[in-house]
C-alpha cells in the first residue's frame, strides 16, 4: 500500500508589543518570575480585558502579507479548561470569526517547483503562563510573567506533503514574520513555536485519514525529525492493518522520538463561546489600507529590488533576503561603499557568514557595523590590501574589535604594489629555484602558483597578486 | 426532559466540581428541572434572528500598546496561601 | 438629607455605627465592617465641610455589597472561597464614590457570588428582612436593601444581573435602581454574568439616588463594555414635569402568578401617575415569558467560565495537603463553593458543552435579541414601562430554597431588563399583607434621568418610602 503523507502546521507567534495583549504589562523576556503579571494578567476577581491596538495591527499586517481576507468583523472567544498556567481557567483566543483567513503563500519543494499552501486562519489569543517542573521536589512552580503575551496563532492548510515541505513552509512564516516585524522569531525562547499535525491516506484519496498533533517543536530540526518519525511510525502501524489514535504527542529530541502526550486537558470540549467581556471587533477598510500603505518591502519584492537596482546575482540576492537582519546588513554596508556590490554580496555570503556559522552568532552579536565592513571591502578594491589578508583582517574585526585601518597598520599588512620591489623579489625567486624554472619551460605550467607561492611567502602574503603574475610571467618569458 | 445522572458527573468534572453520590442525585433532578424550564425556548421560531452577546451595539475600543503595569509582585500574592521564591505552587503535574 | 449640614459627618458615622451594633445581629445584614477608617475619614470629612469646600459626596457614608473590590478591606462575595481575599484594588465604581469624599462604612451581606434572589445562598448566613425577620429580604443585594432599610446605612451600592437590586428593594421598601448595561464600570465588581451585571444603587429616595449615581457612574476604559456617554446631572432633572408622558403596561405581566391583592396594589399607585398627568397604554412584549428560561441559559454559562479562576493557587480557599493536581482542584472548589453556585457552574457548563452549544446557548442569545426587539418596539410608542417588581411580597426564609426553579420565577418582571441592557427601577408603592411592594419601571438605554424623575415625583405625592419597619421606630 502507498501512502500520502498530509501536513498541517499551526504556529504560535508571539507578538512584539511593548505590552500584553489585553494588559498594560511589560512583554520583555527573562524577567524574575511574576514581576510582569499584573492583576489582570492574575486574572484576579473582577477584573477586565482590554484590546491592544498593536497587536490588531501586526495581525493585519500578517494578514496582508498572506494574501489573506481581514475580517471586518472578528469575535474574541473563550476557550474553557483547566490548568494550574492558565490564571482565568479560560484562554481569551478567537472561535468562529477570526481577524484574518484564506491566505496563501509558496513554498519550493524539493525539485525547484512552487507550491502554493494556503493559510486557513490566523487569530489573535493571550499566551498561557509557565509551569516548571524541575523546580521543586513536591510541586511544580507556576511564573505568569508570560500570561497574557499577544499570539498570533497560524494554522495552515493540511496541504504538505514531506517532512521538508512542512520546513519550507514554516521557514516562511518565520521569514515573513521577522520582515513585517510583528515577531523576533526567537525559538529558544519560546517567540515562535510549531505544533504538527500528521496523517496518512492511501495515495490518490482524498479522505483525511486519523491525525495526530506533535507539540513541543522548537526548532526547524526538530519539526523535520519529528515529522519524519510520526510518518515513519504511523505508516509501520498502518501497514500492519493497526488503527492511528488520535493524539497529542510530543517530540524527544534526545530519542528522537514521538510519544503519547498524557494530555493536560483529559477532555477536549472547551466550550467556546463569545466572550462577554469584549465586543466585536471592527476593522474598517481605511485601517486596513493605511496598514497595507505602510508594509515594509517583503522578501519577493526584495530579491526583484536587488537584481534590478543593485545588479548582483539572483541567487546570491534569494540568499541575502532570506534573512531579514543579512538583507539590512547588506543595504547599509551598499550605502557606504557603493562601487561594487556584487563584491559585498559575495564577501557577506561567503567570509561573513562563515564567522557567524564558526563563532555560532547572530548579525546583530557580530561587532562589525556595515559601516567598518563597508570600509574593509573599500581597502580590498583600492588595493590596500589584498583579498585573502583581507580575510584575516576581518576575523581581527570580529574578535579584537578594532577598525580595518587600525589592523592594516599596526600588523603592516599593506600590500605591495611597487614593481620594482615586486621585481627584484622575482628576479630572487626565479635564480633560487632554476629547476623548476625548467619544469615550467618544459611545459608543466602548474609551476607558476609554486613560484608565487614563494614571493608571497617572501613578503608575508602582502604582494599584489595581480602585479606579481603580470611580472613573473613576462620575466619567465624574457628567460 | 431529565438528564442522566452520568451526564451529570462528566459535566461535573468538566468543571471541577465534585460530590457525594446523593448530592448528585439532588443535582440531577434538580438540573433536569431546570433544564426542563429551558425548553420552552424550543417553542420559539429563530431561524433569523442573529444571537445577541452584547445589550448595545457597541464595538470593541482599542488601546495603545503602552507599558502601564510596574512590578508589584509582593503585593498582588499577599492573598496566595502557599508561595516560593515568588512562584505560585500547585501539586506536581506529571507530562 | 446630608446636605443641610444640621449634623456633622462624624455624628452621623457613630450613630451608623451605633445602630448597626444594635440592630445588625437581627438581619445580619453586615460582613465586614470599616468602622474605624470610617470614623477617622468622617473627622477628615468635618474639616473639610468646615473650610467650606466639600466635594459633592464629602462625608456621605454607604455601605458596600460584598462584590465590589475594596481595596485592604476583605471582600468575600458571600462566599467561602473567597472568605480571606483583600483586594489590592478598588472597583471603579468604588474609588468614584471615595474620589467624590463617600465614606465606606462597611461590606454587605449578599448571595453567594450574586447568585439567588433570597439572599439564603451566603456562607455567611441568610439576612433577614426588618420588616419581618422570619421573611427574605430578596436577593442577591439582600444585605445592601436591608442595611438602607433598616436604617444602617443611608444609601448602598448593590448589584444587579437579573433583578438583584429590584427585588430586594421591592422586598424591603426601599428604592433600587439598575442602571443601563455599560453605564456604570464593572471594573472591580466581581463578575457573575458579564453581559448582565450593573452596579446599582438602594436608597431611600430617588433623590439620594440621583446624587450617588451622578458620581458613580461614567466612562472607564479599564471595561471594554464600558459607554463613553457624559453623565448627566441628575439631581438637577428630578422636578421635570411628566405631564403628558406616556407609559405602557405589558398585558404580560398580568398573567397567573400576580395574585389579586398585588395587582389591586400595583393599580392603585397607578392611579397617583396619572394624577401628575401621565397617560397610561397596554402594550405587549410577547417574548416576555421566555425570559427566565433564556435567562437562566446565559447566565449560568457566563458564571461557568467567570467562576473557573477560583482554584485556591493565586487567591481564594485552598485546602492543604493535596498531592494530586485534579483533587486539588476539586476539593478546593467543592469546600469553596455552595449548592447553588455549583448548580449555576454545572448548569452553565452543560449549556455550552459539545452537542448542546447551539441547541441551549445560541438559542437563547437569540431570543435575547426578540425579547429586545419586543423593547425596541414599545419605546417607540411609550416613554417608558411600568409594572410589579415582584409577584408577591417577602417570602419566607427556607419556603423556596429546596425548589431552584419556584426560586428562579421570582425575577419574571425584572430579568427581561437585564437582557435588554436597559435601566430599571423599583420603588415602594404600597402594602401587601403588611409587607412592602415594589413598583417597577423600565426605560429607554441611558434614560435614568426618566426613572429617577418619575419616581421623584411620585415620592413628593406619597409617603410609601418614608414608611419605617415596626420595630425601628426610636430611629
Amino acid at each position: 500500500m502507498e501512502w500520502e503523507v498530509v501536513i498541517g502546521l499551526e504556529i504560535h507567534a508571539q507578538l512584539a508589543c511593548k505590552s500584553k495583549i489585553f494588559s498594560g504589562s511589560s512583554t520583555k523576556f527573562g524577567i524574575e518570575q511574576n514581576t510582569q503579571a499584573s492583576l489582570i494578567d492574575l486574572g484576579y476577581p473582577g477584573v477586565l480585558p482590554v484590546l491592544n491596538q498593536e497587536a490588531v495591527v501586526m495581525a493585519i499586517k500578517f494578514g496582508l502579507a498572506v494574501n489573506a481576507q481581514i475580517a471586518e468583523r472578528s469575535i474574541f472567544a473563550r476557550k474553557n479548561y483547566f490548568y494550574p498556567d492558565l490564571p482565568k481557567g479560560y484562554q481569551i483566543s478567537q472561535y468562529e470569526l477570526p481577524i484574518v483567513f484564506n491566505g496563501s503563500l509558496e513554498i519550493q519543494t524539493q525539485n525547484g517547483l512552487q507550491k502554493r499552501i494556503g493559510i486557513t486562519r490566523a487569530h489573535l489569543e493571550e499566551d498561557a503562563g509557565k509551569s516548571i517542573h524541575d523546580k521543586f521536589e513536591q510541586e511544580t512552580a507556576i511564573d505568569l510573567n508570560r500570561a497574557g503575551i499577544p499570539l498570533l496563532e497560524i494554522v495552515s492548510e493540511p496541504e504538505m506533503s514531506s517532512p521538508k515541505e512542512a520546513t519550507a513552509y514554516m521557514h516562511k512564516i518565520h521569514q515573513i514574520v521577522k520582515y513585517l516585524e510583528i515577531c523576533d522569531g526567537n525559538m529558544q525562547e519560546g517567540s515562535f513555536r510549531c505544533d504538527a499535525n500528521v496523517s496518512l491516506r492511501p495515495k490518490a484519496t482524498s479522505k483525511l485519514g486519523t491525525r495526530t498533533e506533535i507539540k513541543n517543536l522548537n526548532s526547524f530540526k526538530f519539526v523535520e525529525k519529528a515529522i519524519a518519525y510520526e510518518i515513519a511510525r504511523q505508516e509501520e502501524l498502518l501497514n500492519a492493518g493497526k488503527e492511528i489514535t488520535q493524539e497529542t504527542r510530543l517530540y524527544d529530541s534526545d530519542m528522537d522520538e514521538t510519544r503519547t502526550m498524557r494530555t493536560k486537558e483529559e477532555e477536549n470540549d472547551y466550550r467556546y463561546f463569545p466572550d462577554p467581556d469584549l465586543l466585536p471587533l471592527e476593522i474598517d477598510k481605511s485601517m486596513i489600507e493605511q496598514i497595507r500603505s505602510q508594509l515594509p518591502e517583503l522578501f519577493e519584492a526584495k530579491v526583484q529590488r536587488y537584481v534590478r537596482d543593485y545588479g548582483i546575482k539572483e541567487n546570491d540576492a534569494v540568499k541575502i533576503a532570506d534573512t531579514i537582519e543579512l538583507a539590512r546588513y547588506f543595504e547599509k554596508v551598499t550605502t557606504v561603499f557603493n562601487s561594487d556590490n556584487q563584491l559585498v554580496a559575495n564577501w557577506i555570503l561567503t567570509e561573513l557568514l562563515f564567522v557567524l556559522n564558526r563563532d555560532r552568532l547572530s548579525i546583530d552579536q557580530l561587532g562589525v557595523s556595515p559601516k567598518s565592513f563597508a570600509q574593509l571591502l573599500q581597502r580590498i578594491t583600492d588595493g590596500t590590501i589584498s583579498g585573502k589578508i583581507a580575510k584575516d583582517v576581518f576575523d581581527s574585526m570580529v574578535h579584537e574589535k578594532k577598525e580595518v585601518d587600525v589592523i592594516i597598520q599596526s600588523r603592516g599588512l599593506e600590500q605591495i604594489s611597487d614593481v620594482g620591489e615586486i621585481e627584484s623579489i622575482i628576479v630572487e625567486v626565479l635564480e633560487t629555484f632554476p629547476d623548476q624554472l625548467q619544469e615550467y619551460l618544459n611545459g608543466k605550467e602548474k609551476i607558476l602558483g609554486f613560484f608565487v607561492g614563494q614571493v608571497m611567502q617572501r613578503t608575508q602574503g602582502r604582494a599584489n597578486p595581480s602585479i606579481v603574475n603580470e611580472i613573473l610571467k613576462e620575466k619567465i618569458k624574457n628567460n | 426532559m431529565s438528564v442522566k445522572k452520568s451526564e451529570i458527573a462528566y459535566i461535573s468534572s468538566l468543571s471541577k466540581l465534585k460530590m457525594e453520590d446523593a448530592e448528585m442525585e439532588n443535582y440531577t433532578r434538580q438540573i433536569s428541572e431546570i433544564l426542563e424550564m429551558i425548553q420552552q425556548l424550543e417553542k420559539v421560531d429563530t431561524h433569523d434572528i442573529e444571537p445577541m452577546a452584547h445589550p448595545l451595539n457597541m464595538k470593541q475600543r482599542l488601546r495603545l500598546d503602552l507599558v502601564t503595569e510596574e512590578n508589584r509582585r509582593e503585593l498582588y500574592q499577599k492573598n496566595a496561601v502557599v508561595l516560593e521564591e515568588g512562584f505560585y505552587k500547585v501539586p506536581k503535574v506529571i507530562e | 438629607m446630608l446636605r443641610s449640614r444640621d449634623i456633622s459627618s462624624h455624628e452621623i458615622l457613630e450613630m451608623y455605627i451605633q445602630r448597626i451594633s444594635e440592630h445588625d445581629s437581627s438581619f445580619n445584614s453586615y460582613i465586614t465592617l470599616n468602622q474605624e477608617v470610617a470614623l477617622e475619614q468622617s473627622i477628615q470629612a468635618d474639616k473639610l465641610i468646615e473650610s467650606g469646600d466639600p466635594l459633592p459626596l464629602t462625608g456621605i457614608p454607604y455601605a458596600g455589597k460584598d462584590i465590589f473590590c475594596t481595596q485592604g478591606i476583605k471582600t468575600t462575595c458571600g462566599s467561602k472561597m473567597l472568605e480571606n481575599f483583600i483586594p489590592p484594588y478598588d472597583a471603579t465604581v468604588i474609588s468614584n464614590l471615595n474620589n467624590q469624599g463617600a465614606i465606606l462604612i462597611g461590606k454587605t451581606n449578599m448571595d453567594e457570588f450574586a447568585m439567588g434572589s433570597s439572599n439564603e445562598t451566603s456562607y455567611f448566613g441568610p439576612v433577614h428582612n426588618p420588616w419581618d425577620l422570619a421573611r427574605s429580604p430578596g436577593g442577591s443585594s439582600g444585605g445592601s436593601a436591608v442595611a438602607v432599610a433598616a436604617g444602617l446605612a443611608p444609601i448602598a451600592l448593590g448589584t444587579d444581573t437579573g433583578g438583584s437590586i429590584r427585588q430586594p428593594a421591592a422586598f424591603t421598601g426601599i428604592t433600587g435602581l439598575k442602571p443601563s448595561y455599560g453605564r456604570c464600570s464593572r471594573y472591580g465588581m466581581v463578575a457573575f454574568a458579564s453581559s448582565l451585571d450593573q452596579a446599582g444603587i438602594l436608597a431611600l429616595t430617588a433623590e439620594d439616588t440621583a446624587i450617588l449615581l451622578e458620581s458613580m457612574a461614567g466612562f472607564d476604559p479599564m471595561d471594554s463594555t464600558s459607554v463613553e456617554a457624559d453623565v448627566p446631572k441628575y439631581s438637577g432633572l428630578l422636578n421635570v414635569s411628566i405631564e403628558g408622558k406616556t407609559v405602557g403596561i405589558p398585558k404580560e405581566f398580568f398573567d397567573e402568578g400576580l395574585d389579586a391583592e398585588s395587582e389591586q396594589v400595583f393599580l392603585d399607585a397607578i392611579k397617583v401617575y396619572e394624577s401628575l398627568g401621565v397617560q397610561f397604554k397596554d402594550i405587549s412584549l410577547p417574548h416576555l415569558g421566555l425570559s427566565v428560561p433564556t435567562y437562566y441559559v446565559v447566565a449560568p454559562a457566563e458564571c461557568s467560565s467567570n467562576l473557573a479562576r477560583y482554584d485556591g493557587i493565586r487567591f481564594g480557599y485552598r485546602h492543604d495537603e493535596i498531592d494530586d493536581l485534579d483533587d486539588f482542584y476539586l476539593t478546593n472548589r467543592q469546600i469553596g463553593f455552595g449548592a447553588e453556585v455549583k448548580r449555576r457552574i454545572i448548569t452553565g457548563t452543560y449549556v455550552l458543552s459539545a452537542g448542546y452549544y447551539d441547541a441551549y446557548y445560541l438559542k437563547a442569545q437569540k431570543v435575547r435579541q426578540l425579547i429586545s426587539q419586543d423593547f425596541k418596539k414599545a419605546f417607540q410608542d411609550v416613554d417608558a414601562i411600568m409594572g410589579p417588581t415582584t409577584q408577591t411580597p417577602a417570602f419566607k426564609i427556607g419556603e423556596k430554597i429546596d425548589d431552584p426553579v419556584t426560586m428562579y420565577m421570582n425575577d419574571i418582571y425584572t430579568i427581561s431588563a437585564n437582557l435588554a441592557g436597559l435601566p430599571a427601577i423599583s420603588h415602594p408603592c404600597g402594602f401587601v399583607q403588611s409587607l412592602p411592594f415594589g413598583l417597577q419601571i423600565i426605560a429607554p438605554h441611558f434614560a435614568e434621568t426618566e426613572l429617577l424623575n418619575l419616581t421623584h415625583l411620585f415620592q413628593q405625592e406619597t409617603d410609601w418610602h418614608q414608611k419605617q419597619p415596626p420595630d425601628l421606630n426610636e430611629a
